[in-house]
């Protein structure tokens, strides 16, 4: 295998390059279409690659009059709560759990897993009565429940990293009378913080996706995320495409940046617990 | 050392209990309990979960108070005797009504009083029957709503919807049901088939060409991480009838016989809705593999080329049996994330590829039908233990891993 011959090697390249072409040809088209006016997206010139006419007509329609930002601003608030939060009672709880010995862990663990296997339309029923009953329909409230789909791999990511700190560091510091709350805040969380921002950015990635949540639970413009905002632009009888890709290249650059970013992070949050060491 | 944990440790690990109890088993335990109830949340009489019979006040006191009203106008087309009649039944019912005014709460009645209420309803349907028979000719403004009327008071009386195991027969005999289960089996099955064969290759070829992956891995993930929401969205004007460039191309290459095909038939929709799976998440698929070759130590594969052993003996004796915890996390992880594939479909086919996922939000919250789509989301939830339960007991998948 390590000696492999140059054709096997020029085909592994050909394959690869065509799979990148895959992968990213969709946003090409959209982002050539996001150019067109309308007149240009149908008929003959549906597939040329260089508008006629190209036009900035699209993105001034999403921005200043459907006023998708609100709904990128909607995003940005929901899924840093959602990171926030989920990141502290996972800390917390993955701490205990690497830490300590009590009965019923395994059932804990069990039950964490088992929460993230289950479908996520069990809950959406219960909960949209729940939100009802207590008037939390279109708000930011919306946060909360966006814990059964993050929280569970927040504690599982977490409690890996954990792990793998050695018990030495903080039995120093406990015999120098540190408390829990100050192990876990000035000694596990800096030397875990690789694992914590890997928790992070999965944690914001799920929350920033969630889309039948926020379908459910807010119906009002005003609270919605990008993945339902950006559906609600296709009306019944029409599709926009101009706008609606204009619209999809506006709400696909923070996820760009975040992947450019955080790539290593995300690659190590998608592997772990896939693979044994 | 572990120590054991203390209550001031316990504290620590109570956030993380009191928000899988509230948002998690909560929802889980009231779905079960809502399938042995006739729920519907857009029907009054349906509209809780009525264990015993009770009495909706503001839907009496509503129907009584339209039907003094209607009086007023019906007073005005008959003689003296008549105007004195109809009088009089209208003050019965002001005085009847008024301790029903501003309740809200449903009650539950005793049995004199609930038959107090019934042979109300029926005595004043009788007088304003002799009424509407003594005055053939006279020109009633509402002798057609009045029926109506007293009906709907009737139906201040809530039975109990408590319906047993009734909805899980029903779901037996649903066509739909199995029909959607069907779908989601078949979406299922090919996608991850799909993605995990296309993955493993990317992943074998990636592990050789190290140069140049992190580009490869930038670009990879992209499709991953960007909401499903956006990606059907994307693909549906790559299939778009008129102007998609994909169902334009497959059309060119008589694959699929029009453009139009992709999104408005049957097959068309489970095929476009399977490309796109697999373009969102072979990626994912191939980064989880990769990982996991990369942990084989490669000295196996120089001591197994050194023995002679070929390409195709060494990926099936060494790579596939080493991957083995690695491929059965990935698959059952992905085969549950597809199992409950709803945006996509919802998204991508308008809902008309109906998978369980979006079978169940269409009767729950579409048309109100909670007890029976709990039903159907509890047998979802039946699908995915058992799943779940194949892989980890009977081909041994890791889930958990090793404690302590």
């Amino acid at each position: 295998m390590i000696g492999t011959k140059k054709s096997t090697k020029i085909l592994s390249w050909g394959v690869i390059i065509l799979f990148l072409a895959i992968n990213i040809f969709p946003f090409f088209w959209i982002l050539i279409t996001s150019f067109k006016p309308s007149s240009e997206i149908f008929g003959a010139t549906a597939f040329q690659i260089i508008p006629n006419n190209p036009t900035l007509q699209n993105y001034t329609k999403v921005l200043f009059e459907k006023n998708i930002l609100r709904s990128v601003f909607n995003s940005f608030v929901v899924s840093s709560v959602t990171t926030l939060y989920v990141v502290l009672v996972a800390s917390m709880s993955a701490y205990i759990i690497s830490r300590f010995r009590f009965r019923g862990k395994a059932l804990l663990m069990a039950l964490i897993l088992g929460v993230s296997m289950f479908p996520q339309m069990i809950t959406v029923g219960p909960i949209f009565n729940m939100f009802y009953q207590m008037g939390l329909l279109n708000t930011y409230w919306v946060v909360l429940p966006y814990s059964t789909i993050t929280l569970p791999s927040a504690v599982w990511i977490m409690v890996t990293h954990f792990r793998r700190i050695p018990l030495s560091i903080e039995e120093a510091a406990r015999i120098d009378g540190c408390s829990t709350w100050g192990t876990l805040w000035r000694i596990i969380f800096p030397v875990a913080a690789p694992g914590v921002f890997t928790t992070a950015i999965m944690t914001f990635i799920a929350a920033w996706n969630e889309y039948l949540l926020t379908a459910t639970l807010n119906s009002d413009a005003y609270y919605q995320t990008v993945p339902v905002a950006i559906n609600a632009l296709r009306t019944q009888f029409e599709i926009l495409w101009g706008e609606i890709t204009a619209a999809t290249i506006v709400v696909v650059i923070p996820t760009l940046l975040i992947v450019l970013l955080f790539q290593k992070q995300i690659v190590a949050g998608m592997t772990n617990g896939a693979v044994k060491e | 050392m572990v120590k054991r944990m203390t209550f001031k440790q316990f504290l620590f690990i109570l956030p993380l209990l009191v928000i899988i109890a509230v948002f998690s088993i909560y929802p889980i335990v009231s779905s079960f309990v809502y399938t042995v109830f006739d729920y519907r949340i857009y029907d009054q009489q349906y509209s809780s979960l009525y264990v015993s019979s009770s009495f909706n006040p503001a839907r009496f006191y509503e129907n009584c108070d339209y039907i003094v009203y209607y009086l007023q106008d019906e007073a005005t087309v008959v003689d003296e005797a008549g105007k004195a009649e109809i009088q009089a039944i209208s003050n019965e019912i002001s005085a009847f009504m008024a301790p029903y005014q501003n309740q809200t709460q449903n009650q539950t009645l005793s049995g004199p009083e609930a038959e107090k209420i019934e042979s109300f309803i029926a005595t004043i349907g009788q007088r304003l029957n002799t009424v509407y028979n003594q005055y053939p000719n006279a020109e009633f403004y509402h002798q057609e709503d009045m029926p109506i009327l007293l009906e709907d008071m009737q139906k201040s009386f809530i039975q109990p919807n408590f319906s047993g195991i009734s909805n899980y027969q029903r779901l037996f005999k649903d066509a739909r049901f199995w029909g959607a289960l069907g779908i989601t089996a078949l979406f299922m099955v090919v996608s991850v088939s799909l993605e995990f064969v296309l993955g493993m290759a990317l992943a074998l070829i990636m592990n050789k060409a190290i140069k140049g992956i992190g580009l490869v891995r930038t670009t990879a993930l992209i499709p991953w991480a960007i909401p499903t929401a956006v990606s059907a969205l994307i693909w549906m004007y790559m299939y778009d009838g008129q102007s998609g460039v994909v169902s334009n191309i497959f059309a060119a290459v008589q694959l699929i016989p029009a453009p139009e095909t992709m999104l408005s038939t049957f097959w068309g929709m489970v095929g476009s809705s399977i490309i796109s799976d697999v373009w969102k998440t072979t990626p994912y698929m191939a980064l989880l593999l990769l990982a996991g070759l990369q942990t084989i130590d490669r000295g196996l594969y120089e001591s197994a080329a050194i023995d002679g052993s070929g390409t195709v003996n060494t990926f099936f004796r060494i790579t596939l049996p080493l991957m083995k915890p690695s491929i059965l996390v990935a698959l059952l992880f992905r085969m549950l994330d597809a199992f409950r594939v709803y945006d996509l479909l919802y998204i991508l086919t308008r809902g008309s590829l109906e998978s369980l996922s979006v079978y169940a939000y269409k009767l729950m919250i579409g048309q109100g039908y909670y007890g029976y789509g709990s039903a159907v989301v509890v047998a979802m939830f039946a699908c995915v233990a058992i799943i779940a339960f194949v892989f980890v007991k009977v081909l041994g998948a890791e889930v958990v891993g090793n404690d302590e």
